[in-house]
């Protein structure tokens, strides 16, 4: 990330490097939304810190599933499976536990062997098959999807100590008054989601910037040919990086289980699109070779930002937060766009 | 036997062998499947055969758009939002006095031929606009697309302000729902779109420009083909046609439904052309195959409803056969097989890969 690069070089100069004005771009953006809907809605409680968790709790398993994601698109690939495995994942839970009456852990390997399976499959199909990635994962995508519903078409709630008490554990915010620690009002809180998707994030952000691996994945996205020529372990990067994002799809359905306490077939469809424009919207480039964790993390904060604006506006119907997503993402291609045309240009005059 | 040689390494036919399985399956298990009967009431043929062609309609409609699109090297993932959109304002135009929602009219507000036109061409202009973002801005089809698969539901909503409206007015019914020369009219429309787009490909030399700028875009550009205008007109052309496949959508429910309609569609559509044996990398397309890989998709959809198979498994079905043809027609298996067959010949992947 950032402090990786900051020790190399003096602070400021490589903070300045062109290449993070994507990530810059998302970050002014996300802060001009927030700090609008902060003056205009401020005293309706958007500028609590309550409602600032809240967008992280709500959103935390989108969260996590972008942290793949984000590394498929960086090889130039792309994954439409990760809400159906994230269902079944839910679905293999609320089953093997309610119904069969699995231990839950056992539940989560199993659905950890299931998702991270597929993945390492869709990846060796797409390398040694030559098929489309998004042909692939649209494959593993229906048989995710058919598998969960041939388990059970019927929502199924989970009801597990473990689980409960995973899903109820809390940190609450607190400050120092009159020398005893007490809550902070309103209360705000964050839970085990929230961990999770700051833990991958880090995680990922470290793969990325401090492995042989990362730069692998870098490498790839920017050119797959010359990183075989250069003779880089290609196809090992490529089937891990779809058998880590099915990881990431496993944890987000974790946490999503943990979010709603239940299994249900129907349930994240679509979840993919919200995944991968909050990575876009991060600055990751779809062409691949292109792109950062921490990126990804304000642009799954600014897609949250929209739901929560137009609930607090309270008069707007909520289609309009799928015009505005829509809009967003226009505005972030737009933007990718001049980066990539500014940066040929300049190293077209760098050649001459 | 050289000619034997030439058609097993079409991709085309692992599709027909592909299908006539499924059928084969469907007839095993249900011997009167193939059984098609006149309605003299309603001057239809009725069977599976013809409900299989006449349920796969849209996508065959969408996906001869699709196949242009995913020749030039792109993809439209919007088809599906913009069947929404279409169906929605149809019925908007046709109910637009509504105050009570859900109360079936059999009248229209606005002249026919309005509530027909504007839908398609408004999605004409979506999909020119998907077109503009893709050739002139250069920008990721995926993407750009993905823009107004977003934001086109929400657009469809607003249109209708999220109700649902129902109508009963004859005409516009009979786009989905009505027959003629005894067949249902979706199977003519389709008919008509099918031919249109093969006739315009074939008979003009777009279909070779856009063969051409799929396989190399800059090439074709140096080569003086204009590239842009080949990939804009891909693009509006699927989004027109999109519309197209929407009006047929709310005439067969009669009534619009901004959630649901074409749900997944860009999905299918894509799938039907790829299973037709077009490179999802560009290049040479065949029009045929998608006709083909439209109707096998509806073919599983069918075999899982006919045989009372939970209907949300079709997705594994689907999975499946998708695996298998994806399998069959990759380029190291097909690789594999002619070598066997025709060993030193080793042409396969070239004609079709480029």
């Amino acid at each position: 990330m950032l402090n990786a690069q900051r020790r190399r070089r003096s602070p400021l100069s490589s903070l300045a490097n062109p290449k993070y004005i994507m990530v810059y771009a998302t970050i002014g953006i996300f802060l001009l939304i927030y700090l609008a809907g902060a003056a205009a809605y401020g005293s309706k409680g958007f500028r609590s810190v309550r409602t600032f968790m809240l967008m992280f709790i709500d959103n935390a398993y989108i969260g996590i599933s972008a942290v793949g994601m984000t590394m498929v698109l960086i090889t130039g690939g792309i994954d439409l499976s990760v809400g159906a495995v994230a269902s079944l994942t839910g679905m293999i839970i609320a089953y093997g536990n309610s119904v069969l009456g699995v231990h839950p852990l056992m539940c989560i390997a199993i659905a950890l062997v299931v998702g991270v399976g597929l993945g390492l499959t869709m990846g060796a199909m797409i390398q040694y098959l030559n098929v489309p990635p998004f042909i692939a994962t649209l494959a593993g995508m229906f048989l995710a999807r058919g598998v969960t519903s041939l388990i059970s078409r019927e929502s199924i709630s989970i009801s597990n100590s473990m689980i409960d008490a995973w899903a109820g554990w809390k940190k609450y915010f607190v400050k120092l008054q009159d020398g005893e620690w007490v809550k902070i009002k309103p209360v705000a809180y964050i839970n085990l989601n929230v961990v999770l998707f700051l833990v991958m994030i880090v995680l990922g952000a470290l793969i990325l910037q401090r492995t042989r691996f990362g730069r692998n994945v870098y490498a790839i996205g920017g050119s797959e040919q010359s990183a075989k020529l250069m003779g880089l372990p290609v196809a090992r990067t490529k089937i891990l990086v779809y058998g880590f994002n099915g990881l990431c799809s496993v944890l987000a359905g974790l946490a999503y289980a943990l979010y709603v306490k239940s299994g249900w077939n129907l349930a994240l469809q679509g979840a993919e699109l919200d995944v991968i424009s909050a990575a876009v919207i991060g600055g990751v480039l779809l062409t691949g070779g292109a792109g950062y964790m921490i990126g990804t993390l304000f642009g799954v904060m600014l897609k949250a930002t929209i739901p929560a604006l137009i609930t607090f506006n309270g008069s707007l119907s909520s289609w309009w937060g799928k015009i505005a997503t829509g809009a967003l993402l226009l505005i972030f291609i737009g933007l990718q766009r001049i980066v990539v045309v500014s940066t040929e240009r300049r190293s077209k005059q760098g050649g001459k | 036997m050289k000619r034997r040689e030439s058609i097993f390494k079409s991709k085309l036919i692992w599709a027909i062998i592909a299908e006539i399985l499924i059928l084969l399956v469907c007839l095993l298990m249900r011997p009167d499947f193939f059984k098609i009967e006149y309605q003299p009431q309603t001057h239809m043929w009725y069977g599976s055969l013809i409900d299989i062609i006449n349920r796969s309609a849209e996508i065959t409609i969408i996906a001869m758009g699709m196949t242009l699109v995913i020749a030039t090297g792109g993809t439209d993932l919007s088809v599906g939002a913009l069947v929404a959109v279409a169906g929605a304002l149809a019925l908007k135009l046709l109910r637009w006095d509504v105050t009570v929602y859900n109360t079936p009219g059999d009248y229209t507000v606005q002249p026919f031929i309005l509530v027909l036109f504007v839908p398609m061409l408004v999605c004409l202009a979506m999909g020119m606009f998907n077109g503009v973002l893709i050739a002139k801005f250069k920008m990721q089809p995926i993407i750009a697309t993905l823009v107004l698969m977003v934001a086109g539901r929400g657009i469809a909503q607003i249109a209708t302000n999220g109700k649902q409206f129902t109508t009963l007015y004859a005409p516009f019914r009979f786009i989905g729902q009505g027959s003629l020369l005894a067949l249902p009219m979706p199977i003519i429309i389709s008919a008509v779109a099918v031919l249109g787009v093969s006739l315009f490909t074939r008979l003009t030399s777009y279909g070779m420009f856009i063969e051409s700028v799929g396989i190399n875009r800059n090439a074709s550009r140096v080569s003086g083909i204009k590239s842009d205008t080949i990939i804009l007109i891909a693009y509006a052309l699927t989004g027109f046609l999109s519309g197209v496949a929407g009006l047929i959508y709310a005439s067969r429910i009669s009534s619009c439904d901004s959630n649901n309609a074409g749900l997944n569609y860009e999905l299918d559509a894509i799938l039907a052309v790829v299973i037709g044996g077009t490179n999802m990398s560009g290049g040479k397309f065949s029009l045929a195959g998608t006709v083909v890989g439209s109707i096998i998709i509806r073919t599983i959809t069918t075999f899982v409803y006919y045989f009372g198979i939970v209907s949300e498994s079709i997705m594994a079905f689907k999975a499946l056969i998708i695996a298998v043809v994806i399998v069959l027609q990759s380029e190291p298996v097909r690789k594999w097989m002619s070598s066997r067959k025709n060993t030193g010949a080793d042409r396969i992947g070239g004609g079709v890969h480029a």
